[in-house]
């Protein structure tokens, strides 16, 4: 199958009209840094390509109501250099700065990043932390989706066809809150993540009053560590409970990948990635720069 | 096939494409301006780097067609329209034996300047985190950022000069 047709849209309608249209035979491309490579080893092959990357509606990052919504065709250089985005999110403009290169961040979306379903996708785990929603609109109506929820196997994702991911939203940081956010990659730029956790901490009178923890690259997708979040939450913060809660991690991790390459190695590296990353958040969180 | 119309270089072309093309093919087979490389085909390698609506962006995962309407700026047009000289940052590159095969230059120069256009006094640091996008093979990059050093050099001097 060759593509016949391509759009470049201006307009989100414009848009939602023509995945109505062309339902299974059309693919959105928006940075088109990982589709361009799949079309090229023919991964997919779509008749029709609709640019997305024009949609200045949804290229934006706005504060509406205490809550951030980030437009899916905003590039992560974008986002790294937003204005809207509060200190103590610091964790999610670290992950984009980590996205391969400068090259690719000019390119490359938010949303793209999402609906490719990468296990190793750099901004996802931030995101889960958030305990970030999914707009998706289609031309006739409008759903929300909790991101946890979002994704159902390696590059699966729930969007159907005559879909798009129009925003992501979470609820606005506050003063004692803090969001880190640690990669292992093989060399520093252009690197695939080995493994990626992100921590979000509200403290409260030396307490961790609430904590959302999420893996990247440990298993088919991103996810939420709910475990390790249970057995930390309202607890005193001590080195102890921290040491506790790594090697409480390190076992999550070991279970989760048995058999498969890299588990030891995964499993104990983990606990120093949750330290930095839990360390980030803690500092991030007393700073209170909002 | 499909027209689209967009700016290479100051110079605007009406051009009649593949769908399934890509902008350096564009710019390569179309209209000839070979000093664009390919290298890896997959965005890892940079030599492709064109900067397209005053970013960089490589030009391998770019389709053709999403550059319709767009302004680019390839490494026969860093100079500017109908300037002789070298731009600053070629003659650093020059000056500092920057330059060895050469294959991965356009690229590392067009990331210089999208770099330089934004922070004129950039630190090593800051320079190496520009070029992370731009393999080289050849020179171990370090006398790559001595250029680039240089050349920001060039640039600020060049402003001042300007003023007065």
């Amino acid at each position: 199958m060759e593509i016949n047709k391509t759009f470049q849209e201006t307009e989100v309608e414009a848009v939602l009209s023509l995945l109505d249209q062309y339902q299974d035979n059309s693919k959105i491309i928006a940075g088109g840094t990982d589709i361009i490579i799949q079309l090229h080893q023919g991964r997919v092959n779509p008749e029709v390509l609709i640019d997305i990357s024009n949609l200045n509606e949804i290229k934006e990052i706005k504060q509406i109501e205490g809550r951030i919504l980030i437009g899916s065709a905003t590039t992560f250089t974008s986002l790294m250099k937003s204005q809207v985005i509060p200190k103590n999110l610091w964790g999610l403009i670290e992950a984009a700065s980590q996205v391969g290169s400068p090259q690719i961040r000019n390119a490359a979306t938010i949303g793209g990043n999402i609906c490719n379903g990468s296990p190793a996708a750099d901004i996802v785990p931030p995101l889960l932390a958030l305990n970030s929603q999914l707009v998706i609109a289609n031309k006739m109506t409008e759903r929300k989706v909790p991101l946890e929820t979002f994704f159902i196997d390696k590059g699966k994702v729930d969007l159907k066809n005559n879909e798009l991911l129009s925003y992501i939203e979470f609820e606005n940081i506050k003063e004692n809150q803090g969001l880190g956010f640690t990669k292992l990659g093989l060399r520093k730029a252009l690197a695939i993540s080995r493994i990626s956790v992100a921590v979000f901490l509200e403290m409260k009178d030396g307490c961790f009053n609430e904590i959302r923890i999420a893996t990247g690259s440990c298993g088919k997708f991103a996810i939420r560590e709910k475990e390790v979040e249970d057995f930390m939450r309202n607890k005193q913060v001590t080195d102890e409970l921290i040491e506790a809660g790594a090697n409480l991690y390190s076992n999550i991790i070991l279970k989760r990948l048995a058999g498969r390459h890299g588990s030891d190695y995964k499993s104990e590296a983990i606990k120093g990635i949750f330290k930095d990353g839990l360390g980030k958040a803690t500092h991030l969180a007393k700073k209170g720069g909002v | 096939m499909k027209k689209i119309n967009l700016k290479i270089n100051g110079s605007e072309y009406s051009l009649e494409i593949d769908e399934n093309m890509r902008l350096i093919d564009l710019i390569r087979d179309v209209v000839g301006l070979t000093g664009t490389k390919e290298g890896c085909g997959e965005g890892e390698c940079g030599a492709c780097t064109v900067i397209m609506g005053g970013v960089t962006v490589n030009s391998c995962m770019v389709l053709a067609f999403q550059a319709n309407g767009k302004e680019i700026l390839t490494i026969e047009g860093v100079k500017g329209k109908g300037n002789d000289k070298l731009h600053p940052i070629q003659k650093a590159f020059l000056e500092e034996g920057a330059v060895q095969c050469g294959f991965c230059i356009p690229g590392m120069v067009l990331s210089a300047k999208a770099l330089l256009d934004e922070n004129n006094t950039p630190s090593r640091e800051e320079i190496r985190e520009g070029i992370s996008g731009n393999l080289c093979r050849c020179t171990g990059y370090n006398k790559i950022v001595d250029a680039i050093e240089k050349a920001a050099y060039y640039l600020v001097k060049e402003a001042e000069d300007n003023e007065i």
